[in-house]
């Protein structure tokens, strides 16, 4: 199998922060080189050097496993050295901010920073101090790029003719707090789906007035209505909710939200017969998806996982190869 | 820089004088001080001079600032704060009592007044006392003491009144006194933990949204109070400060023709500035409507010109939509806003360089004030005489007798007035701010209106420019 592609000249971003402003070119690019990095997975020694010598430092704010494993994973096999720290282990429990962390953290050798924070645009404040590539693991309720480009991966190779022109996606669950949800209305309506967001109307505030003014320069629908959202659906990503949402009078109960709008098998007919199914994981199975939904055969959030190695692979090393077009090598 | 003795000086401009409704070229004499004579130019002793030009205003007075002494010095101090407000062109400050301790006896108001004096600047010092003890919102604070020591009002301002009862009793007590209640309309929990307007903007960066209930809502509650304080005491006086949607204007508008005494502010950022700033969009609130007077979208349109999530932009209450900035400055035509007011909201870096959500709230606006409503007359979104009244005149009513300001171009008394290039430029930078509080959205940015000369009661508050 041929080495990795070489340094990139289309990639310019030397952030990857968000996804609305990337271009199909940048999209395809990235669904491209993670072929490349998905066949390298498949090796006996799924190594290659491509970032020997480059520190990458995951600074994650909230507890992960999945994506922060997943980040490291990638990295370790680009050959980078990586550190991993846990905020809350770290001197942020002592107070420091994280203008110091990430000065710190550049002082301590790192290249390119991955970061997950609690609050909505902290990774833009690291990304105007930090002199490598910042690439955000997930900010609070707003973007988590990686997670909706390793979404639109799994869709294009497990949709026929790998296209999601015209194919009904539905989101289904709590968008209102989900950064999942957000970036995968703009690389979902960018790619040409006929994107559908449903769930229990309190947490569908605000999508109402982002839908009718589309993204990418597409419409999207919101409804609370669960049937009408599934009928003829191509694909149903679920979303988790969490137990906090019923503390805070967004919803009556757990039980509530399992019955009316958990992604049962039953909910499912409705759907093609060969639609897929996505969650981004951690999963409550009984709640917004039925344990034999998540097991069965349309479900494909293994494959999700697995790709999401690749993907990460190769944002890390488009990030990386910007720096290495800055440096003029 | 201030003179110690009273000035001396000749100028030829555009004077506007709301007090006098009048403007045109004309040319003001100073002499020891005082304002000896005006004279209107006309005919070729009047070529030249125009309303796009160097403008000769009555000195500006801002009812709503924050000067953070005594107890966040780093922030701001008195004399900063006043060095910073002649900059802007103004010669009286009304200060709200969020300081540490809090102004809510007449110890704390000598110590302001003594940092004035201290300072040597000219400008007038006036002050809002705390509502209540601490601004706790439990127990009523010594108004009587307060009102003798020569508050000009009371304000809990960074926060609402929270309880109606004590609202109610707020105004009765104050109305007695002949002094209003400043209120900070806010409903906090529709509030708790949000970050910016709901809306669009807030929906699309993942940011809790701050509902249009959260400022309306107490707007309504308060002014319903109000119809009951009313009859009991016909001198009670209300007045909500930094009014940012266009419900909240609707419910004053109806109160005023109802005939109730109450009265309301804007502030230049909400009358200039929209949520969209925090997707990175740079420009005007007026640039930023369609022809159908809807917002436009900054992501269709390309309109993002710099980075998301300035902290500079956290703002309480948040910058809002291009279309209740537009209720803003038809507010402000109308009548419907009687005033401008900076709430000039000082903070250190260390406090607003950090993660969106977490910035304190505030943006240091007091000498980018007159340039914003210069950018937003020169747009044509407000008429220069009605700019420089909702500046001058309309703040110095809410103040009252009690407040002493009684701002105009007349002969025989020391001067108080700002002269400004209309047509000039300067670009907003930490370096050129008199304030310690660089949290302005503004930085780097040209402005219009440059300030060249500053006299308070006669002397010299600021020359340069």
């Amino acid at each position: 199998m041929a080495a990795p592609p070489e340094a990139p000249v289309h990639w310019t971003h030397r952030h990857l922060l968000d996804v609305d402003g990337l271009t199909r070119p940048d999209i395809e690019l990235v669904m491209r080189t993670a072929d490349e990095m998905h066949d390298v997975l498949a090796r006996p020694i799924p190594k290659v050097p491509a970032l020997r010598g480059l520190g990458v430092t995951i600074l994650f704010y909230e507890a992960s496993t999945r994506t922060r494993v997943s980040f490291e994973v990638a990295a370790k096999n680009l050959s980078a050295d990586v550190v991993n720290i846990a905020a809350a282990s770290s001197s942020v429990s002592k107070g420091e901010s994280l203008i110091d962390t990430v000065r710190t953290v550049e002082a301590l050798g790192a290249d390119m920073l991955v970061m997950r924070h609690s609050v909505s645009g902290a990774p833009y404040l690291a990304a105007d101090i930090f002199s490598g590539s910042v690439l955000n693991g997930g900010d609070g309720w707003h973007a988590h790029p990686s997670q909706a480009l390793l979404d639109l991966y799994t869709l294009r190779s497990r949709l026929p003719g790998g296209s999601l022109e015209g194919r009904k996606v539905v989101i289904l669950g709590d968008a209102l707090h989900s950064r999942v949800a957000r970036s995968n209305v703009w690389t979902l309506t960018a790619m040409g789906a006929d994107l559908w967001i449903c769930g229990p109307s309190t947490l569908l505030r605000g999508f109402e007035a982002w839908a009718t003014r589309g993204a990418s320069g597409r419409r999207f629908t919101v409804t609370s209505d669960v049937d009408a959202a599934l009928r003829d659906a191509d694909v149903v990503m679920a979303l988790r909710i969490q137990k906090e949402r019923m503390a805070s009078g967004l919803l009556p109960s757990l039980r509530e939200y399992a019955a009316r709008y958990g992604l049962t098998s039953e909910r499912l007919r409705a759907a093609k017969p060969d639609a897929i199914v996505m969650h981004p994981g951690p999963m409550n199975e009984g709640v917004e998806i039925a344990a034999d939904v998540a097991a069965g055969p349309h479900s494909v959030v293994t494959d999700q996982v697995h790709n999401g190695v690749a993907v990460r692979m190769a944002l890390l090393y488009l990030l990386a190869g910007t720096r290495r077009t800055e440096a003029g090598a | 820089m201030s003179g110690s003795e009273g000035h001396d000086t000749t100028i030829r401009g555009w004077a506007v004088d709301p007090g006098a409704e009048r403007e045109g070229a004309a040319e003001v004499e100073v002499r020891g001080g005082t304002l000896e004579r005006l004279t209107w130019l006309s005919g070729a002793a009047a070529d030249g001079f125009a309303a796009d030009g160097v403008l000769i205003l009555p000195g500006l007075v801002d009812f709503h600032a924050h000067f953070r002494e005594p107890g966040n010095e780093d922030a701001e101090t008195v004399a900063s704060g006043l060095a910073a407000a002649a900059h802007g062109g103004f010669t009286a400050v009304a200060l709200m009592p969020n300081t540490t301790p809090t102004l809510d006896e007449p110890s704390v108001l000598g110590q302001v007044r003594a940092a004035a004096a201290a300072s040597g600047s000219p400008i007038r010092v006036l002050a809002h006392g705390a509502v209540t003890v601490g601004r706790k919102g439990e127990t009523l604070s010594a108004m009587g003491e307060l009102a003798d020591a020569g508050v000009v009002g009371f304000s809990d301002d960074g926060a609402s009144v929270r309880s109606a009862t004590i609202l109610r009793n707020a105004l009765a007590y104050a109305g007695a006194l002949g002094l209003p209640i400043v209120d900070h309309p806010e409903d906090l929990a529709l509030t708790e933990g949000a970050e910016a307007s709901e809306g669009y903007v807030a929906t699309v960066l993942g940011l809790k949204g701050w509902p249009v209930a959260g400022e309306a809502g107490s707007v309504a509650r308060s002014i319903a109070v109000l119809a009951d304080v009313v009859r009991d005491v016909p001198g009670a006086r209300l007045h909500l400060t930094h009014l940012s949607t266009a419900a909240s204007f609707d419910h004053v508008r109806a109160a005023k023709i109802a005939g109730l005494p109450v009265t309301c502010d804007v502030t230049p950022h909400h009358l200039a500035l929209t949520d969209e700033w925090i997707a990175g969009a740079r420009r005007w609130a007026w640039e930023a409507l369609d022809g159908d007077g809807r917002a436009r979208d900054p992501w269709a349109e390309g309109a993002l010109a710099a980075g998301l999530y300035d902290t500079s932009l956290r703002v309480n209450p948040p910058l809002r939509s291009a279309e209740d900035a537009a209720a803003c400055r038809a507010a402000l035509r109308d009548g419907t806003a009687d005033a401008i007011a900076t709430d000039h909201a000082p903070h250190t870096e260390v406090d607003k360089h950090v993660e969106f959500g977490w910035a304190v709230n505030g943006i240091s606006g007091i000498e980018t004030a007159l340039s914003v409503v210069l950018a937003a007359v020169g747009a044509g979104e407000l008429p220069l005489a009605a700019a420089v009244a909702l500046l001058t005149t309309g703040p110095a009513r809410l103040l009252g007798a009690r407040g002493g300001v009684a701002p105009g171009l007349r002969a025989g008394e020391p001067a108080n007035l700002v002269v400004v290039d209309a047509g000039a430029v300067w670009t907003v930078d930490a370096a050129s701010l008199a304030s310690k509080g660089k949290n302005t959205p503004l930085l780097g940015r040209a402005l219009p209106g440059v300030v060249r000369l500053v006299l308070a009661n006669g002397r010299v508050a600021y020359a340069g420019g």
